[in-house]
């Protein structure tokens, strides 16, 4: 299924369309007022960009630091070329503590990699301890958010959830009651676990360390409770130095949702006596996307979600609609060079109002990006027959004057003239909830030729 | 695995060379107070802030505010409170049952609310989450404008594990309502002196 | 200087009045404006649905229409904003160049250039401000609510001098309103829903006239309003700017 039969499913129930949009307009709103409360905030987004783009001309030489000094600092670095060598990484690492048991914080990464059913099918127990991924791995789905991963789901939905899954008392979906409860049963993961895997918001080059944000504090339950940290993270999350994680951790919060700076913002540096810290390196597909100029810059992406947040698609067609790790606007960048046939119809979920590109706090023309990669899909994915048509012959007939002028008569002469029942079928998508305009007397060109002709 | 074969790819696909920007921390610059802009945004993030007249009311307020903590870890000169010890032999996982934690920060930040505080200031590194309570005393001077700032102070630290904290615990996970207490500390405090 | 009138084609077949107003508009303005009568379309709904090869045709139209002209001004900014950002498949001939750098939406025109804002309009209605995307983010006709910089409009700029108009501010400034091209057609069920979602926001805030210099956005509302039979209509700001009742 495509992005429009997906969104068109989850339009059924417009309550909760109403729902989705107003929760996500929200924290577009509490962003907004974040970022109206810093001054140069601007400056700041052109700063991060620059930044960005900067570390991916000089990503080879800022890796290469950033290998060195972790190692000086006692961290083991691994390097995967895609998926598959991820996990059969991590599984090593797993294999080699004689692990049983490993808690994991929110990591696109790790998402992206499938990396929860490999080390299930490997006999591991993986526990996702922030909040809204519990809630998706014992629902058996994926994050349709990568800030808020439960958001499509109502509190009544967790309350059930949970009481299969916890054996809570029903509550109709307070909120506090059922956060409690995880917090208990996780707390139990935390104390048990042998290994905690966790994702990166930005590595350093310059010092080998890396920082994890989060707001509820799982990263660092499970990173200081267990006796191995292994840090996932993609080759984009690098910065030279340490002082520009005052420009990222000023804009990361406030963009994603609105608060002025996540609860935890956690700088690893060394590991603790006696237990061991690893960081694996993944490229699975980025450099390939480095290799594309005009998509090149998606991959300033800091992951805050913002896109989501004020997209007016994704608000009103779920993060499922994109099937895709990474859903909304830069998602639907970022996965057509992953696959382009399978995500070939999610750069026309859009609208291209642009609004993307304004709130991404490092400027990406995420809009722009959309329009070409729907020049490349048209001409390497296979189209529907009668879409194809269609617009090529119109591309003809804009092309000669003469002819654009009889098939405007055309037009005209059908939408007005035409039995309604003919005009308003099957076939015509915009009648289906909309009316057609009406056609008046003449056009523009024949008013004029009468009124004006000088 | 991978290190030659990524490496390759990215000098093969990388751009030209851009110049790193620098950064002109003028542009951010505001005239605030950064006592009472920090004493406002600790409330915003969650937190309780309190600032204490004299250093000799920081027992007594700490017992007003958590009466039924018995099991204490004190890592300050400035309190006495202290019920539980913890040194080189502690495990994490010893921390379970800790009610309150006391420690002192580094340094405020006025813009968003946060301390700055590391690994020699708490000793274990769960401790900060794994407590039930936190409590942070702060010397209202220590207080600086906003991370730019901060990551100046900090520029020199011994480089093992610190973070910035900004209130307790919290999550909008379920249908978006904001529960503070998720998997760490469930409040915290800070006690300005 | 000569101004080259361009009506896009679907105000041309669709909403002749809406073409009519822009030229009366422009004329009192004093402006010496022509319309060359060879014109089909900007290419914009070629480009927009991938076929952006297939409109080079369209575009080596456009710029031989207008090459001659010192402006070039439309009313919508859609397709203004398309001509000056996608024109770049083409040869960049000095006609190409001279073409993408003149062109103007309407509002853009009368303010930017012209350095009018009062037209001596009346129009005695609660009016709401459609701010069209393309105008909006693309040609930066005002500021956008996701940014944070100083508050501008251009076509408030002019409305704010229309006599008797009385401009209802909304709950959602500057959102989409789901037209979007094909998109209105290919992504149905989100098209409608966004577009329902936009009148809705415009009647709740007393609205009875939603305008804006886009006519493409307009028309996908009015197609709403007229199957929902709900009691507000749609009017290009060139009407309203013509309008003297």
């Amino acid at each position: 299924m495509n992005h429009a039969q997906k969104a068109e499913i989850f339009n059924k129930n417009e309550a909760k369309v109403n729902w989705h949009d107003k929760a996500l307009w929200y924290v577009r709103e509490k962003r907004d007022n974040a970022a109206h409360g810093v001054k140069g905030w601007e400056q700041l987004r052109d700063l991060a960009s620059g930044v960005k783009a900067h570390v991916l001309s000089n990503l080879d030489e800022l890796l290469i630091e950033f290998e060195t000094n972790a190692q000086k600092n006692g961290i083991t670095v691994h390097w995967a070329s895609n998926a598959e060598e991820h996990n059969k990484i991590i599984n090593k690492i797993l294999t080699e503590k004689n692990a049983k048991k490993v808690v994991k914080s929110k990591s696109m990464l790790t998402e992206e990699c499938h990396l929860n059913p490999y080390l299930e099918s490997k006999g591991f127990e993986v526990v996702d301890t922030d909040l809204g991924e519990y809630i998706v791995q014992i629902a058996k789905e994926t994050p349709s958010h990568i800030v808020l991963p439960a958001i499509h789901k109502t509190k009544e939905e967790v309350d059930t959830l949970f009481q299969e899954h916890l054996g809570t008392k029903p509550s109709d979906g307070n909120p506090e009651y059922l956060t409690n409860e995880a917090r208990k049963h996780l707390r139990t993961k935390f104390l048990t676990a042998d290994v905690a895997i966790t994702g990166v918001n930005f590595a350093i080059a310059e010092t080998g360390g890396f920082v994890v944000c989060t707001n509820e504090g799982n990263a660092d339950m499970g990173a200081h409770l267990a006796k191995t940290h292994i840090a996932c993270m993609g080759i984009e999350k690098l910065i030279p130095k340490e002082a520009h994680l005052g420009i990222f951790l000023r804009l990361l919060a406030r963009s994603a949702t609105g608060q002025p700076i996540t609860t935890y913002s956690s700088h690893f540096n060394k590991p603790t006596e006696g237990s061991e810290m690893h960081i694996v390196i993944v490229d699975n597909g980025r450099t390939e996307q480095l290799s594309r100029e005009d998509f090149r810059s998606s991959l300033h992406c800091i992951r805050c979600g913002a896109c989501m947040n004020t997209c007016p698609i994704y608000r009103r067609s779920g993060g499922h609609s994109y099937d895709a790790t990474i859903p909304g606007p830069i998602g639907s960048i970022l996965s057509p060079g992953k696959d382009l046939t399978k995500h070939s119809s999610l750069p026309f979920a859009s609208t291209l109002c642009g609004s993307c590109s304004n709130v991404c706090p490092v400027k990406i023309n995420i809009h722009e990006q959309l329009y070409k990669w729907r020049q490349i899909i048209t001409k390497d994915v296979e189209q529907p027959v009668v879409k194809k048509t269609i617009l090529k012959m119109t591309g003809k007939v804009f092309s000669k004057p003469k002819f654009y002028g009889l098939a405007g008569r055309s037009v005209r002469f059908m939408l007005k003239y035409a039995p309604r029942f003919l005009v308003y079928s099957k076939l015509n998508a915009w009648g289906k909830a909309r009316e057609l305009p009406q056609i008046k007397n003449g056009n523009f060109d024949q008013w004029y030729k009468e009124k004006r002709s000088k | 695995m991978g290190r030659e074969e990524i490496l390759n790819s990215v000098r093969k696909n990388k751009p030209e060379l851009l110049p790193l920007p620098e950064i002109n921390a003028d542009l951010f610059n505001e005239d605030i107070d950064l006592l009472s802009g920090f004493k406002e945004k600790v409330p915003l993030v969650g937190g309780t802030i309190k600032q204490l007249t004299s250093p000799k009311d920081i027992d007594n307020e700490i017992t007003m505010m958590y009466p039924n903590a018995t099991n204490i870890v004190n890592r300050t000169q400035v309190s006495s409170l202290g019920t539980v010890s913890i040194s080189d032999k502690t495990q994490p996982k010893d921390l379970e049952d800790v009610d309150l934690a006391i420690l002192r920060g580094t340094f405020g930040v006025a813009e968003n609310g946060a301390i700055w505080i590391s690994e020699e200031q708490f000793y274990i590194r769960a401790l900060p989450f794994i407590t039930n309570d936190l409590l942070i005393i702060l010397d209202k001077k220590d207080i600086c404008q906003n991370l730019h700032e901060a990551y100046e102070l900090i520029s020199k630290r011994k480089r093992t594990f610190g973070l910035f904290i900004s209130g307790p615990s919290k999550t909008a996970d379920i249908e978006q309502c904001l529960v503070i207490g998720a998997q760490g500390a469930l409040s915290l405090t800070v006690l300005l002196i | 200087m000569r101004v080259g009138l361009f009506i896009p084609c679907y105000i041309n077949q669709l909403y002749p009045q809406v073409g009519i107003a822009t030229l009366e508009v422009l004329e009192k303005l004093g402006v010496d404006v022509y319309y060359p009568s060879g014109q089909t379309c900007c290419g914009q709904p070629l480009g927009n649905s991938g076929y952006e090869e297939d409109a080079k045709g369209a575009c080596q139209v456009f710029v031989e229409n207008f090459k001659e002209y010192d402006y070039i001004v439309g009313p919508s900014g859609s397709c203004i904003y398309h001509v000056k950002k996608h024109f770049d498949i083409i040869e960049q001939t000095p006609d190409v160049i001279n073409v993408r750098n003149n062109a103007f939406e309407l509002c853009e025109f009368i303010v930017k250039i012209l350095g009018i804002t009062d037209l001596g309009a009346s129009f005695p209605y609660k009016v709401g401000l459609h701010k069209s995307c393309h105008g909006l983010r693309g040609l930066h006709l005002g500021s956008c609510s996701e940014r944070m910089d100083a508050h501008y409009s251009t076509e408030e700029d002019l409305l704010a001098h229309v006599q008797g108009l009385e401009l209802m501010s909304l709950t959602r400034k500057d959102e989409c309103c789901g037209f979007g091209g094909t998109f209105a057609v290919f992504e149905e069920a989100i098209s409608v829903k966004m577009g329902k979602d936009r009148i809705q926001d415009h009647l709740n805030n007393d609205v009875e006239v939603i305008t804006g210099a886009d006519h493409s956005c307009l028309m996908h509302l009015e197609g709403l309003i007229n199957r929902n039979k709900q009691p507000i209509r749609v009017m290009h700001i060139a009407e309203i700017l013509n309008s003297s009742i």
